[in-house]
C-alpha cells in the first residue's frame, strides 16, 4: 500500500528525521552530533525519548543451545535427503530424454518405412 | 538473551549479503548450515516477540528454517535490493507462519519484557531497574498497537531491519513503512504521556485527602 501520496509532507519529513536517528542510535553513533535530514521540524522529545528506550532496552532472544543444535541436525538430515534427491532427478530427466529419444527415432523410422512403401 | 549492538554491520542498502551463502545453498543444501546460524537467533526472537511462549518460538523456528530449506531453490531475487534478500524472504515465511499459528491459538502468557528479566543480568543494578520499569511503560503502550506497527518497531529495533526490508517483509512502500513507524512511535509517546497525567493526577488526589 502506498501511503506517500496521502501523507502530508511534513509528516513524511518528521517521519525520516525520526527514521534517521534511530539509524544513527542502531549504528551506535549516537554519542556523536547527529546529522538530521532536511530539518524542517525537530522531532518530539517524547518521540525521541521512546526511540531511545526502544534501542536501550528491546531485549533480543537467543534459543536454547539445545533447541539449537537439535534443529541443525534436522536440517542435515533434511539437507541429506535434498541432496541425494539431486542425482535421482537427474536420472529421471536423463530417462525421459532417453525414452522421447528414443520415441522420436522409432517415429522417424517408422515415418521413413511408410514414405518408402509409399514410393 | 543476546546483548544488542554486539553484532552490528554496516550493510550497502543494495547488497544482499547472503547472495554467495545462498548460492553455495543451492548447490549443496547441506551448506544452508551457515544461513540457519546467522538468521536462527533473529527469527527466534521475532517469533518470541510475537507467541510470548518460548515453545511456541522454536516450533515456528524449526517450521520457517525447514520450509526455507526446502524451498530454496524457488527462491529468486526478482529485483537487486533488499526487498529481496534472503532475510527478507526469509521474515515472510515467519509472518506467513506466525499468521496460521495465531490463527490456530491466540495465547499470550508472558510479555516479553518479564521473558527477557528471566536472562537479566547487569553489573548497574540500579540503571537495570529503571530502564526496566520505563521499559515496561513502553512496552505495554507497544501492546495497544495494531499487529503492523507492533510488528514494525520489533523488527525495526530488535532485528535492526531498514525501512525499506521492513516495508519489504510487511509488503508495504518503503515511505509508508517510514510513516508507519513513526506514527507507532507517536502513539506510544502519547498513550505514556497519558499515564503520566493519570498518575500524577492520582498522587495529587491521594496527597489532596
Amino acid at each position: 500500500m502506498h501511503l506517500e501520496g496521502r501523507v502530508p509532507h511534513l509528516e513524511s519529513e518528521v517521519a525520516i528525521q525520526s527514521d534517521a536517528y534511530i539509524d544513527a542510535l542502531l549504528n551506535g553513533h549516537a554519542r556523536q552530533p547527529i546529522r538530521l535530514p532536511g530539518a524542517a521540524k525537530s522531532l518530539e522529545p517524547s518521540v525521541r525519548h521512546v526511540i531511545r528506550v526502544l534501542d536501550r532496552g528491546l531485549p533480543r532472544f537467543h534459543p536454547s543451545f539445545l533447541f539449537e543444535e537439535r534443529l541443525a541436525a534436522q536440517l542435515r538430515v533434511a539437507a541429506d535427503e535434498l541432496s541425494s534427491d539431486a542425482p535421482a532427478a537427474l536420472d529421471r530427466r536423463l530417462l525421459m530424454g532417453g525414452a522421447l529419444a528414443s520415441g522420436v527415432s522409432i517415429g522417424a523410422a517408422a515415418m521413413l518405412a511408410w514414405r518408402r512403401r509409399q514410393g | 538473551m543476546l546483548r544488542r549492538g554486539k553484532d552490528r554491520v554496516a550493510v550497502p542498502d543494495n547488497l544482499d549479503v547472503d547472495r554467495s551463502a545462498v548460492e553455495r545453498a543451492r548447490r549443496d543444501p547441506r551448506a544452508f548450515d551457515a544461513l540457519y546460524r546467522k538468521y536462527v537467533a533473529q527469527v527466534y526472537s521475532f517469533a518470541l516477540y510475537e507467541l510470548r511462549d518460548s515453545h511456541a518460538a522454536e516450533d515456528l523456528t524449526a517450521q520457517v528454517f525447514l520450509r526455507a530449506l526446502t524451498a530454496l531453490p524457488r527462491f529468486r531475487e526478482q529485483r537487486e535490493g533488499p526487498d529481496s534478500s534472503f532475510r527478507v524472504w526469509l521474515f515472510q515465511i515467519a509472518r506467513n507462519a506466525i499468521s496460521n499459528e495465531r490463527r490456530r491459538a491466540r495465547r499470550h502468557p508472558a510479555s516479553p519484557i518479564e521473558l527477557a528479566s528471566e536472562y537479566a543480568a547487569s553489573d548497574d543494578v540500579q540503571a537495570t531497574a529503571t530502564d526496566r520499569i520505563e521499559l515496561e511503560r513502553v512496552w505495554k503502550a507497544i501492546e495497544q498497537l495494531p499487529t503492523d506497527r507492533r510488528r514494525a518497531l520489533v523488527l525495526r529495533f530488535v532485528n535492526e531491519m531498514s525501512t525499506r526490508e521492513i516495508g519489504a517483509v510487511l509488503g508495504k512502500s518503503e515511505g509508508a513503512t517510514r510513516v508507519l513507524i513513526h506514527r507507532s512511535l507517536q502513539s506510544v509517546a502519547g498513550q505514556l504521556g497519558k499515564t503520566q497525567k493519570s498518575g500524577l493526577h492520582r498522587a495529587r488526589k491521594r496527597a489532596a485527602n
